[in-house]
């Protein structure tokens, strides 16, 4: 472990290099703006980066691709309850229970 | 009695957030858990939280932080974590339209994946400005809230909460559960499978690296889907 200085002084460039991330397009807003052809292409930015961190979460299992495992089946029933239902809170009870019922087997 | 714009968009943010916000639970406790077994102080890891507000960027350089590694490569570490904000950024920026400097930097500090999903499209589409911050803020601001209470029970309860529970499953529920209506397009749904195959391919890269190209990978994807399609479904 750093000296007490280090650690906070690592803190605030960790977080600096956090904030000016997330608002640098925020501030920047109309003095620079994307080319329509790039700003196009970000619409698939959310779906493409909720899939990239969800996916290895449950498909690879202490770093081997495992493509049959609960957490995997857990996810199937939390969308099946998403599409199915109307219930916001359905998914998060059905994923957790299929994943906890399948490892209790 | 009629709500004003800013209250309006405010409740139609926050409720439509809530149910999405539990994910944060779990996610935030297992962090507030990781930063007192890495040997921080309560106070330590309580102020990391509140400096850096951010899950992926703090988990992810703890491991730095316990081997005492240089600071430059903890920072390399967050940045190559936080790039997908960049991208976030610059697709939610045009909802800031008609807000003040001060105002964008405060909405920047507290943008996160799930705000940012859960917003991004109204905060295109909807015309006034006070409605559209009202939509922003209240959502950031109840995550903010939850990620710090959370957190701290993570870092009071440390140890004495079975880890075969796997609660933090549930943020991985919840960010699936926010792609569910963008995959019903199909260049999205492209998007999306590219980007979660290319990912897990990708798994072994270092800094996560496979996460941005897995991102960088399935933007092009679903590009490419919409002009193969030509362009039919989307709006």
């Amino acid at each position: 472990m750093s000296d007490e200085a280090t650690l906070w002084l690592a803190f605030i460039l960790i977080g600096l290099a956090t904030t000016l991330p997330r608002a640098s397009f925020i501030v920047l807003g109309s003095r620079v703006s994307l080319p329509p052809v790039v700003q196009r292409a970000l619409r698939y930015a959310p779906a493409a980066a909720l899939a990239a961190i969800v996916a290895p979460d449950v498909l690879v299992v202490t770093g081997d691709f495992v493509p049959l495992n609960p957490k995997l089946a857990g996810i199937i029933a939390a969308v099946a309850a998403a599409v199915l239902w109307r219930n916001p809170w359905l998914p998060f009870i059905a994923g957790m229970a299929v994943l906890l019922g399948l490892r209790a087997v | 009695m009629a709500a004003s714009p800013f209250r309006a968009g405010a409740r139609e943010g926050f409720l439509g957030f809530l149910p999405l916000s539990v994910g944060l639970i779990p996610w935030a406790m297992v962090t507030g858990m990781a930063m007192i077994s890495t040997g921080l102080t309560p106070l330590q890891a309580m102020g990391m939280n509140v400096i850096v507000f951010a899950g992926t960027a703090q988990l992810g350089t703890l491991p730095l932080i316990a081997i005492g590694a240089p600071l430059w490569l903890m920072v390399a570490t967050a940045l190559a974590l936080n790039l997908r904000f960049v991208i976030f950024s610059a697709a939610i920026a045009e909802g800031f339209r008609g807000a003040d400097s001060p105002t964008r930097w405060f909405c920047g500090h507290l943008l996160t994946d799930g705000v940012f999903a859960h917003c991004v499209e109204k905060m295109l589409k909807v015309d006034d400005a006070r409605w559209r911050l009202g939509y922003f803020l209240a959502p950031s601001l109840w995550s903010w809230l939850l990620w710090q209470a959370s957190t701290m029970v993570g870092v009071f309860a440390a140890g004495s909460i079975p880890k075969h529970w796997s609660l933090e499953f549930m943020a991985s529920i919840a960010l699936l559960v926010l792609l569910v209506p963008m995959a019903r397009q199909r260049p999205m749904l492209v998007a999306a499978m590219v980007g979660g195959a290319t990912s897990v391919i990708l798994r072994g890269m270092p800094l996560r690296l496979g996460l941005i190209v897995g991102i960088v990978a399935g933007i092009g994807a679903g590009f490419a889907a919409e002009h193969w399609h030509g362009r039919k479904e989307v709006p």
